[in-house]
């Protein structure tokens, strides 16, 4: 017969507390990193989600007739004016 | 809500052959290209495009009066309709792009429809386009598809600005979904927060740290106990490439041996970045690192980069695929695949992730530093399965000069003319290697055409 692991403890004796694995997701937002931030022009969106796709943090959102950025979030990388087909995206410097 | 395919223009790409207008004329029925509903305009030194962009918040639909001009939700196409149109012409002056003019020859406005683009595929205008300065980008179709499932990282993580390893992370975890157990051993994914710190986690499905070596092994165990407990989940790797081809390899090489069922994801940034940008066996040659410093001795590693997908192939894994955030259908396409395969055998994603801050490019640029990076064949996109071999996600016999993709980067600024034809040397070596390995051209399967376009 093949040898098999056998358990070691009752596995609900284990009090429900006593795990060691973090419950709590990091409330950290990066928004406050950013030195540029972008502006969708609301004419120019039209839509594409070629911004959604290709922002790390995928701070972009979605709104009835454009694509928007949650700025608590986006980190100012800039790839999304880069990216974006129709020109729709500018960084402008954030001011004080 | 939803997202919309929609023709883009590249004015530095077009030559101004106008062939664009003829097809969309012959496709309309329309006189000539004067007729076109595609328009390019010689402006300056350039060229500028006069076509509907179905907008979001179109103009021509506020101001036409008769309710004659519609925005299809499904399609987003802005759709005209002769029967309820009373020729007023409000919406030619509405339109501030000229996507909708006046046609004397059929009595009426006319404006773009997309041709239809389900049915056809992509616009006549495209189509003709040989030059690739129009471009018809369907990736609104992956947020359609997956725009609405959660994101499974926090939304603070602290990777760098601009980093395509968050980005890779971000929607590979999303596309394989909560019932996941993640790995992720030391590199800038935990390192950037993804397992968390004092109690915090950055994850919302359960992860763990392996050591370096380990990773491999560790989700063997995890998945097993899963499996015998006959509890449906998916085992799944995020590592970089000093976890996989250097460091991880060993334990790597036995769990594909194995043929466990894991999918295990590298993301390579050609480095250690996370611990300050030291060279690993997947660095190119030539490449600064902080370990092969550039000086009056070294230039940059002097040796060539491993090739590491091609080895995991090697071990004849039930999935083997490169892909590149500058081709994200192409990379959606693959995830599939390797999720599929890792419910029966190992699966390995090759994931090429230019690195902002490693090598030396300004953050905006990262989409376009990993799409130059295929352009030039630097990085070739294949995948492999047992049964068809190795088969090319795109073709490699049009590759754009080297040098582009090389001067985007600081970590090339110092390479000599010799090193730069030594790169170009076993960029041909490897090329033919692939195709190789490809063998004789089979016809393009969908997927391909879309990449391609």
């Amino acid at each position: 017969m093949k040898i098999q692991a056998k358990p070691l403890f009752d596995a609900s004796t284990i009090p429900g507390d006593l795990s060691p694995i973090a419950t709590h997701l990091n409330p950290m937002l990066p928004g406050d990193w950013r030195s540029m931030r972008p502006v969708v022009d609301r004419a120019k969106c039209v839509k594409c989600a070629v911004c959604w796709l290709h922002c790390p943090v995928q701070c972009i959102v979605e709104k009835p007739a454009w694509f928007d950025v949650n700025l608590a979030t986006c980190k100012g990388c800039g790839i999304c004016m880069v990216e974006c087909p129709h020109r729709a995206i500018t960084m402008i410097e954030e001011q004080s | 809500m939803s997202a919309y395919a929609t023709i883009a223009f590249k004015p530095d790409r077009c030559n101004g052959c106008n062939e664009c207008m003829s097809a969309c004329a012959a496709v309309k029925g329309s006189a000539g290209q004067i007729d076109s509903r595609i328009q390019i305009v010689a402006a300056n030194d350039s060229f500028e495009l006069a076509m509907c962009r179905q907008c979001g918040d179109p103009k021509c639909v506020a101001v036409c009066p008769a309710a004659a001009l519609a925005k299809n939700e499904g399609s987003g196409v802005i759709s005209w309709d002769g029967g309820k149109c009373v020729n007023c012409l409000l919406c030619t002056v509405g339109c501030a792009y000229g996507g909708i003019v006046h046609n004397a020859a059929a009595g009426h406005v006319v404006k773009c429809d997309m041709c239809d683009a389900a049915v056809a595929g992509a616009p006549a205008c495209v189509k003709a386009c040989d030059q690739g300065a129009l471009q018809f980008i369907t990736s609104a179709r992956i947020y359609n598809e997956v725009g609405d499932l959660e994101d499974l990282f926090v939304p603070g993580l602290s990777g760098c600005q601009g980093c395509n390893t968050e980005l890779i992370m971000r929607h590979a975890l999303r596309r394989v979904g909560p019932e996941t157990v993640l790995a992720t051993p030391p590199g800038c994914i935990p390192g950037m927060g993804a397992v968390g710190y004092n109690g915090l986690t950055g994850t919302k499905v359960p992860v763990f740290h392996p050591l370096l070596t380990n990773t491999a092994s560790m989700l063997t165990g995890i998945k097993r106990h899963y499996k015998r407990q006959g509890r449906e989940m998916t085992a799944m790797a995020l590592a970089g490439d000093g976890g996989t081809s250097d460091v991880g390899f060993q334990s790597l090489s036995g769990a594909a041996e194995r043929g466990e069922e894991i999918l295990f994801i590298c993301v390579d940034n050609e480095g250690y970045m996370n611990t300050g940008m030291q060279r690993s066996s997947c660095t190119p040659y030539g490449a600064w690192t902080s370990t092969t410093p550039v000086g009056e001795r070294g230039q940059g590693k002097s040796q060539d980069a491993k090739n590491m997908p091609v080895l995991m192939m090697m071990h004849n894994c039930a999935y083997v695929a490169t892909a590149s955030t500058g081709f994200m259908e192409d990379l959606y396409a693959k995830l599939d695949h390797a999720i599929a395969a890792s419910k029966h055998g190992f699966a390995y994603l090759h994931i090429y992730s230019p690195c902002t801050t490693g090598w030396r490019f300004p953050s905006q640029d990262n989409i376009e530093v990993a799409r130059k990076a295929v352009e030039t064949n630097f990085v070739m996109l294949w995948e492999f399965t047992p049964e068809a071999g190795l088969t090319l996600s795109r073709p490699l016999d049009q590759a754009r000069p080297l040098t582009e993709y090389l001067k985007a980067q600081g970590k090339y600024r110092h390479l000599s003319a010799e090193q730069i034809v030594h790169i170009e040397a076993s960029l041909a070596k490897n090329v033919a290697f692939i195709e190789k390995l490809a063998g004789p051209r089979k016809p393009a399967t969908a997927q391909q055409a879309a990449v391609r376009a």
